[in-house]
């Protein structure tokens, strides 16, 4: 068991923790982060998705150790990350990243449980293509370890949400 | 007539509710004040790492009987409801319900300010959480009904005005040039108003409110029919919700249970766990059922994988495996030892129709074993207390009748059992008699170490030992008339026992839990007996004969745990298999018939509703107007080629028309959507926005089931186990698609939402193969190996 240090939503943190241990347990159980969940352990869902130096990844099959010294946004550091973004504080605006408000203006949730990972997705996509087709918005989602999977079937609303998202960010650049 | 039994009370009736009023409560007050310690209840949750605070151990249900357990209307003019329904996100309890009420009791939406949902010692009703509109909307609508005349006899009293002369409006009754708020009613008064309920609290159905108290007319609805946005969305989104993945209690343990290794196993060994490696971990064994505790959750795991690998089990070989269970089906099963059941609209003679129709379609389709497949796997917080009363933090689709079957595995009264519902993974149905899958097993590992267990399946756990939705086995015919007019149709409906709620951990275990499904089992659901579910909608066929037929579970009789092949009821359950069938053959019948798919169907009704919606989808899809095959269709070539289908439903008072255009390159088989347009008549449409992504989900799921779902098994269990051997449908597979409301207030019904639309994707994307390629696939599902042998034969 040793200390593993990495910045988490704008935060240093250092966790006592073995370094195989993934980094999903560690945001969750010892950093109180509720946002990404367990969808399978196994890298195919991306329900716990995160983003590590802006990238997206599993924090499900990710070791804690191979963080360490890096930057690492949940679904709670969105609304940080995109006044970061936009090279001032907070946005006046709304406590919410873009994207956070995209969803819910377009309604997206069903049960919800996997949105934490279409959020952090769609976060990514947009730091990097500000204005994605549909065929970029949905390669987005298939791209990666897995496809981002959801039970409930609201893809169709993912997609709007990401155009609305786009829309939003554009305004308030 | 108000008569007055004591110095301070006075009792009246209220349309057979009961009314009761004290003035002496001062500061505050309410109209139907709660009883029972409702006040000392801590919150329904907390977020990561503090306390979730439960009940004194003595609060049990409310009281159904009394309105004060539905509804409070406090005297600030804000209003709090509870339901015992647990809405999955599709936001009926939290939007539609309180819409019904709002509408009920003459107050704005905004006003009811609280929902309680769930939680058995706070919420009066039960019952599952399936047709919400159909049965839960309706008990609210009546307890609302019933509390506003009440309400209405009081302003009566307190303003000295004519009942029949006030009128009321958000919350202010008027009349007689005088006028109060609710909250002015109530105010300084304790009053009980006690409302007809029958029913049982923990078996399947639940309570229901009885009686007729007047409705509010339909047409003066100002609350319903508005699209509210869903009320828990921004939480879910900006990482607020408190998820059942997120409980927390003092001093709890991460638990995690070595399943056997087949669906009949029972232990020859238990496994030595490595204490070097696992220093602070803990094995635990009752029955067949073993488990690890730690307080570390990555410690539980690994703990867990090392005794999955050194523990000894029974081999177990009971079941057909999937390339075999048609066969198995038609040829081993039992189907003599249930009853079978006729539909309702079975009539006429069908043999002789059949023998002198001018044609006729015979056919066999088949529906596989599918998964609920929730994204996150089943997971509970147990805590059995040393006081003998058990909490359990879950995720669940019907809290009190998991209350009932956790009271009797463990022996004790449901008094004894508290159960506590939070935000999860959607499973559409599985929970919905009771238990998801980890609630007693995490019960039964609190109670061995005494303190509370969080105990999360694997992603394989979930898959392999959690029940799914029966296969469908059906053989149809049909035959019409010169002019296309159907004269006869025949259904003969095969599966296995659909609602198998018994607690698997209980099982492995050896504890008592119901009985497994059986012809005997008391009540339609628990038996093994198979009912018609897809209601016959095209009236003018003088000719029905639709039988079920019903049989064990496979393989569940000879596992030496009773467990097998356990189902459950999944979305649209029962009628998914039987509608696919259905609709395919309507639409095979049209193409022999020489008659376009909808105009076929429309031949053979004089539904309004249903023509409505097949006139809808027709216009909105764009569909053309003939004879399927395609004059393109292909069978072979690597040149894409396109086609069209239709099907159609009543489902939960709801008419349904769903029409898929699709492509299909005959070379690979592979087949992909590229369009689904859908009408809808639910009668009263409560929240358009809402219903309108509730059926979005609904198709792509549909759109799941007909292209990729298939449970694959063998001889001794599930052998799907991940998304790779499961899959499911992805962003690439998303078409455009449409939905087309239909509002008809005239109803006076609010028809169900949630189900159908994923059922009619199947027969209608079949269709739509059909149309494209002039071949047939009657087994689902339509991927590309199944349909690759279709196209070259």
């Amino acid at each position: 068991m040793a200390g593993v240090a990495f910045v988490v939503n704008g935060t240093r943190r250092e966790v006592q923790a073995s370094g195989d241990t993934p980094l999903l347990y560690v945001l969750r159980n010892d950093l109180e982060l509720s946002g990404p969940q367990f969808g399978c352990g196994l890298s195919q869902c991306g329900a716990c998705s995160v983003l590590v130096d802006g990238k997206e990844a599993r924090a499900c099959v990710l070791p804690v150790n191979r963080v360490a010294g890096k930057d690492v946004t949940t679904l709670e550091g969105l609304p940080g990350l995109w006044a970061k973004q936009r090279g001032g504080p907070a946005d006046g605006e709304s406590s919410l990243h873009p994207v956070q408000q995209a969803w819910i203006d377009e309604q997206v949730p069903q049960c919800g449980f996997c949105q934490n990972g279409m959020m952090i997705k769609a976060a990514e996509l947009l730091a990097d293509t500000p204005s994605p087709s549909i065929a970029q918005i949905k390669q987005a989602f298939m791209a990666g370890p897995s496809p981002h999977l959801c039970r409930c079937g609201s893809y169709s609303a993912i997609v709007e949400a990401v155009q609305r998202a786009s829309t939003i960010m554009a305004r308030r650049k | 007539m108000a008569t007055r039994t004591e110095r301070h009370e006075t009792v009246s009736t209220v349309f057979g509710a009961t009314l009761t009023r004290r003035q002496f409560v001062r500061g505050g007050g309410a109209l139907l004040v709660c009883l029972g310690g409702l006040n000392r209840l801590g919150p329904v949750g907390s977020m990561l790492g503090s306390t979730v605070e439960a009940a004194a151990g003595d609060s049990n249900s409310l009281n159904p009987g009394l309105a004060s357990s539905w509804f409070e209307i406090h005297a600030d003019n804000t209003i709090l409801m509870r339901t015992g329904k647990v809405d999955f996100g599709q936001t009926t309890a939290h939007t539609a319900y309180r819409q019904i009420v709002a509408e009920e009791l003459r107050v704005s939406y905004e006003s009811i300010t609280s929902v309680v949902m769930g939680d058995t010692d706070r919420t009066p009703d039960g019952g599952f959480s399936a047709g919400f509109l159909e049965y839960g909307g309706q008990n609210l609508r009546k307890a609302a009904a019933y509390t506003y005349q009440a309400l209405l006899d009081l302003a009566a009293a307190t303003l000295g005005v004519e009942k029949s002369a006030l009128t009321v409006q958000n919350g202010i009754v008027s009349g007689g040039g005088k006028r109060a708020s609710y909250g002015d009613l109530v105010k300084n008064q304790q009053l009980k108003l006690t409302i007809p309920v029958s029913g049982e609290l923990t078996n399947m159905f639940g309570l229901t409110v009885t009686g007729d108290p007047p409705l509010r007319p339909t047409k003066e609805y100002t609350v319903i029919g508005k699209s509210f946005p869903n009320a828990v969305t921004p939480s879910k989104v900006s990482a607020k919700e408190v998820w059942v993945t997120d409980v927390r209690l003092p001093g709890m343990l991460h638990g995690r249970v070595v399943h056997p290794k087949t669906l009949g196993s029972t232990l020859v060994s238990v496994g030595t766990l490595n204490k070097t490696r696992f220093p602070n971990a803990q094995v635990i064994v009752k029955g067949n059922l073993v488990g690890v505790v730690s307080p570390s959750e990555w410690e539980a795991v690994g703990a867990a994988q090392q005794m999955a690998a050194d523990t000894k089990w029974t081999d177990w070989k009971g079941l057909p495996g999937h390339e075999k269970l048609y066969t198995w089906l038609r040829e081993q099963a039992d189907w003599k030892t249930t009853p079978p059941s006729k539909s309702d609209k079975s009539r006429g003679d069908v043999k002789p129709a059949l023998a002198s129709a001018s044609k006729t379609l015979t056919a066999s389709y088949e529906v596989p074993f599918m998964k609920h497949a929730p994204i996150g796997p089943t997971i509970a917080v147990g805590d059995a207390r040393a006081d003998g009363i058990v909490y359990v933090h879950t995720h669940n689709q019907n809290p009190q009748a998991l209350r009932g079957q956790l009271a009797m595995m463990l022996g004790t009264s449901v008094d004894n059992v508290v159960i506590r519902i939070y935000a999860g993974p959607g499973h559409y149905g599985r929970s919905n008699g009771g238990n998801a899958g980890a609630e007693d097993e995490a019960v039964l590992l609190s109670k061995s170490v005494g303190k509370p267990v969080r105990v999360q399946w694997s992603r394989a756990d979930d898959l392999q030992w959690s029940t799914q939705s029966p296969p469908g086995v059906a053989d149809i015919s049909v035959g019409w008339d010169a002019n296309g007019t159907i004269t006869a149709y025949q259904a003969d409906h095969y599966m296995p026992a659909m609602q198998d709620d018994r607690l698997v951990g209980a099982l492995i275990a050896g504890l008592p839990t119901q009985p497994a499904p059986a012809p005997n089992v008391e009540g339609p659901i628990g038996s093994t007996i198979n009912g018609v579910s897809d209601p016959w909608i095209y009236e003018r066929v003088p000719n029905v004969a639709e039988t079920g037929f019903g049989t064990f579970q496979l393989g569940q009789q000879a596992s030496p745990l009773a467990v097998g092949l356990r189902d459950h009821s999944m979305r649209t359950p029962g009628q998914l298999q039987q509608n696919f069938p259905r609709e395919l053959a309507m639409s095979e019948a049209a193409a022999r018939a020489g008659f376009d798919a909808i105009e076929f169907r429309l031949k053979q009704t004089d539904d309004a509703r249903l023509i409505g919606v097949l006139e809808a989808v027709r216009e909105a899809s764009g569909w053309q107007t003939r004879v399927s095959p395609s004059p393109k269709a292909s069978a072979t070539g690597t040149a894409s080629v396109s086609g069209q289908g239709v099907s159609a439903m009543l489902r939960s008072g709801t008419y349904w028309a769903c029409v898929c255009q699709v492509s299909v390159v005959p070379s690979t088989g592979k087949i992909t959507v590229d369009k689904y347009t859908i009408a809808v008549d639910p009668g009263i449409v409560v929240n358009p926005l809402q219903l309108k992504r509730t059926i979005e989900g609904g198709a792509l799921m549909g759109l799941s089931h007909a292209l990729y779902e298939e449970m694959a098994f063998d001889e001794s269990g599930v052998i799907s186990r991940d998304w790779r051997s499961y899959p499911i449908l992805t962003m690439a597979d998303v078409p455009e698609v449409k939905v087309v409301i239909l509002s008809h207030p005239e109803v006076g019904a609010y028809g169900g939402g949630s189900e159908a639309a994923n059922a009619l994707a199947i027969s209608a994307v079949a269709a739509a193969f059909f149309d494209a390629t002039g071949k047939i696939a009657r087994r689902l599902p339509l991927k590309p190996s199944h349909v690759q042998g279709i196209l070259k034969a």
